[in-house]
């Protein structure tokens, strides 16, 4: 068996993450312009890239380099956010499910399998519909029409794991449910946790993307890729780097969270 | 007209219902025209909402309507000057609530049948009856009798008398010198009673009228196709064989077939091509200009706090920069100063607006006790344009210490909405004039009878009412003028709304479209459109 060590992969996705973390959390000192304030007269007429504005200014006026940086805070807060409630919830019900079994079990992943059928994006739009569109509403919605993956693998491993020597041992020693599971299972859940987190922040970004998109994602003024493609749309033939700039950022965060995740994948099924 | 977009929350109603109906028409496919034929095409992003003319109040229903049925007297083609269309001559008597007019005796319908007077009664009395539930009700109530037979107490209004089948005589409640502008409405067409009687509420599917064009084809959601009626009374019009109107296209998408010559008319030019077409002198070449008599506001709330204060509204018309806007539609508008758009006859060139001082509106927020700012919603439609507008006045008032949050929502749902008194405390609407009269904006937007109607803000000032109910009954155009101006500097005063613009719509036609003039109040006529060779 090959050494367990980081791949290129892992080196390459952790980079990239690593590097949209830094952008997020110096926007401000790395953003050009006020995100949110007209620094160009472009209205109505948006404003090729230049050498002031690299990236171009948009139908408001607005410097397309600053929102696509302060709209990388969004992305990041909100994928990552969505994925630790994804987690959560995942988490919690595999748990349960996995090492209660019986009704608690059948009750669970029937229902969980009733979430698996309706496509995510329209329960997401129904759940925002309903609450009001802010950073704290997106996130959970996300978090609650993603979890179903998750607490699917983690009953199965749990399921596994209850059956083993070391939990039966501490099962026979009187050890409480409660114990059993914080102490013995789940910090053997974890390593398919941290993969499956790894693997799903870039759909929640996409679904993130995709509501801003839909005009439901986190309310102007705030910039959000989405929201700026969506945006640009009407702008596509004359104006087209309002769509392609924003898109290339989805695009590289989507593949900078699948490198990772992928190459973590590997190094642990090697 | 509530802004020019009616027809998509009609369109949300009639859809499901023309859908279910031209159903079994589908697969009809090719239009059946004959081999060159002089055909107009254009298209629209939605469907047609109806074509029955009890039914439609919007833009593009009003389009084939008026090409389909005739009225009593229409408007100039590029002007509303009031001209024959039926009725050949007409007076009105000294006290302004008797009106005669006079027909021509060679007008028929699309099915051979002459038209008379009892065939503008019925057009009337059907938008008057309450089972049709007309919106254009409203502008005949004042006519003698219609309480009556709206409660089915007489089998026809009282006040419409028709001496003999060429002659019809209107008496009215109370004086109203505009009368005859409301029967320019396409509500106060000459209706076939026994093809409207025979169809029911699927007339619309089958109209029949006096006008130019008949009703060939109606694809809903595809496609509607008017060819000329060959009875119409006008000699040598219409000049063109048939209209085709592909539906469900985006102004986006009609665009490029226009680019394409496939499409002869673009209505509305996408604002991102915009530039592109005024820096392009050959397509500049065709485009036409029109001002429409539309003022775009930013209605508020003055039942809802902290709307109750007049400081506070004065603070938001101060604080939103107008020329940016109009900027923002690429010089798509002419930033307002009041409530009357300025082709408005009674328009007050004197009247000072608010002008983009955000110094004074924060002074005005700190007498008020607002200093530390507020947040409120706006809402508005969903819609590209709209969401553009309401950033940039996001913007704005960001640096006066307002926070805005930006609400879009579905037509239908915010009409029903900014009509009820507790819900919207501000949002983003515009008013289309149905008549060239000070009325029809004041009255009609801010008079204490609408509200809950179209009195969106709940508007109420006894001094104002105390000017605008007398106004109504002025003969006298100057006095009646006067009135309208000093009430509408009482409301300018008060700031019910931020007077935002009025807006400017520029249309496009190819180079072998001819005698394609624009109207500012109403939809564009094809009687004298004609097209050459392409």
């Amino acid at each position: 068996m090959k050494a367990r060590g980081f791949g290129k992969l892992e080196i390459i996705g952790g980079a990239m993450v690593l590097g949209l973390v830094v952008v997020a959390i110096s926007a401000p000192l790395l953003a050009p312009h006020d995100p949110t304030r007209a620094v160009a007269a472009t209205y109505g007429d948006p404003g090729a890239p230049s050498l002031v504005f690299p990236m171009g200014t948009d139908q408001l006026g607005r410097d397309v380099l600053s929102r696509i940086i302060y709209g990388a805070r969004v992305s990041l807060t909100v994928g990552l956010a969505a994925m630790a409630v994804t987690i959560a919830i995942g988490v919690l019900i595999g748990l349960v499910s996995g090492f209660f079994g019986g009704a608690v079990d059948v009750a669970l992943m029937r229902f969980t399998d009733v979430m698996l059928t309706l496509p995510a994006l329209l329960l997401a739009m129904a759940f925002v519909a309903v609450l009001r569109p802010s950073l704290l509403s997106i996130l959970l919605v996300i978090g609650l029409v993603s979890w179903t993956q998750v607490a699917r693998v983690v009953r199965a491993e749990t399921l596994s794991m209850s059956r083993r020597d070391f939990v039966l041992a501490a099962q026979a020693l009187g050890a409480h449910p409660g114990r059993l599971i914080a102490r013995h299972i789940l910090p053997n859940v974890l390593p398919v946790v941290v993969v499956m987190a790894a693997l799903g922040t870039s759909n929640t970004l996409l679904l993130d993307a995709a509501l801003s998109f839909l005009g439901l994602g986190v309310p102007p003024p705030t910039p959000t890729w989405g929201r700026m493609i969506e945006e640009a749309t009407i702008y596509f033939r004359t104006a087209p780097w309002l769509a392609t700039f924003p898109g290339l950022a989805i695009f590289y965060a989507v593949l900078a969270f699948n490198l990772l995740g992928y190459g973590v994948l590997r190094a642990r099924t090697q | 007209m509530i802004g020019t977009w009616y027809k998509r929350a009609l369109f949300a109603i009639v859809a499901p219902v023309t859908l279910f109906v031209c159903g079994c028409g589908r697969g009809g496919g090719e239009v059946n025209l004959p081999h060159g034929a002089a055909v107009l095409r254009i298209a629209d992003a939605d469907d047609v909402p109806t074509l029955d003319p009890a039914a439609g109040y919007d833009t593009e229903s009003w389009t084939f309507e008026q090409a389909i049925f005739d009225t009593l007297v229409r408007y100039g083609d590029d002007n509303v000057e009031l001209e024959p269309d039926l009725a050949t001559t007409w007076e009105s008597s000294s006290d302004a609530r008797t009106f005669t007019f006079h027909l021509r005796r060679d007008a028929r319908f699309s099915n051979g049948r002459a038209v008379t007077g009892d065939d503008f009664r019925y057009g009337i009395e059907r938008v008057l009856d309450p089972a049709t539930n007309s919106r254009g009700m409203e502008y005949y109530r004042g006519i003698v009798g219609s309480a009556d037979f709206a409660a089915r107490r007489a089998a026809h209004v009282r006040g419409i008398e028709t001496p003999n089948p060429f002659t019809i005589v209107f008496h009215l409640d109370s004086p109203d010198p505009i009368f005859v502008h409301k029967l320019t409405m396409p509500f106060a067409s000459a209706v076939p009673r026994e093809v409207a009687q025979k169809w029911g509420d699927d007339f619309s599917h089958h109209v029949v009228g006096s006008g130019a064009f008949m009703l060939q084809q109606w694809l809903g959601g595809e496609r509607l196709v008017l060819v000329r009626n060959p009875y119409y009374f006008q000699k040598g019009q219409p000049r063109l064989d048939a209209i085709v109107d592909s539906l469900g296209v985006t102004p986006e998408l009609q665009w490029l077939r226009y680019e394409a010559g496939d499409l002869d008319a673009v209505i509305e030019i996408p604002p991102a091509e915009f530039p592109y077409v005024m820096k392009t002198p050959r397509l500049r070449a065709l485009t036409q200009k029109k001002t429409t008599v539309t003022t775009r506001y930013l209605g508020m709330n003055c039942q809802m706090w902290p709307f109750t204060d007049a400081r506070v509204r004065q603070a938001i018309n101060y604080g939103i920069d107008r020329d940016k806007l109009v900027a923002l539609l690429n010089g798509r508008g002419v930033a307002a100063t009041g409530v009357l758009p300025p082709n408005l006859p009674g328009f007050d060139p004197s009247l000072k607006g608010y002008s983009y001082d955000p110094k004074r509106a924060r002074e005005l927020l700190e007498e008020a006790h607002l200093a530390a700012g507020f947040t409120f919603e706006l809402w508005m439609r969903a819609d590209p344009t709209m969401s553009m507008l309401g950033q940039s006045i996001q913007q704005d008032l960001a640096l006066v210490g307002l926070h805005v949050e930006i609400k879009p929502v579905a037509w239908g749902p915010f009409l029903e909405a900014i009509r009820d008194p507790r819900t919207v405390q501000a949002f983003l609407s515009a008013w289309e004039a149905d008549f060239p009269d000070p009325q029809n904006f004041l009255g009609v937007l801010l008079g204490r009878d609408q509200w809950r109607a179209n009195n969106d803000t709940f508007y109420y000032n006894p001094q104002f009412q105390e000017l605008i109910d007398p106004a109504a009954e002025q003969t006298d155009f100057k006095v009646r003028y006067q009135l309208y101006n000093r009430a509408e500097q009482i409301v300018v005063a008060d700031a019910p709304w931020a007077f935002l613009y009025y807006p400017v719509v520029y249309v496009i036609t190819q180079p072998w479209v001819h005698d394609y003039t624009l109207n500012p109040m109403r939809p564009t006529r094809f009687e004298r459109i004609w097209v050459s060779k392409r």
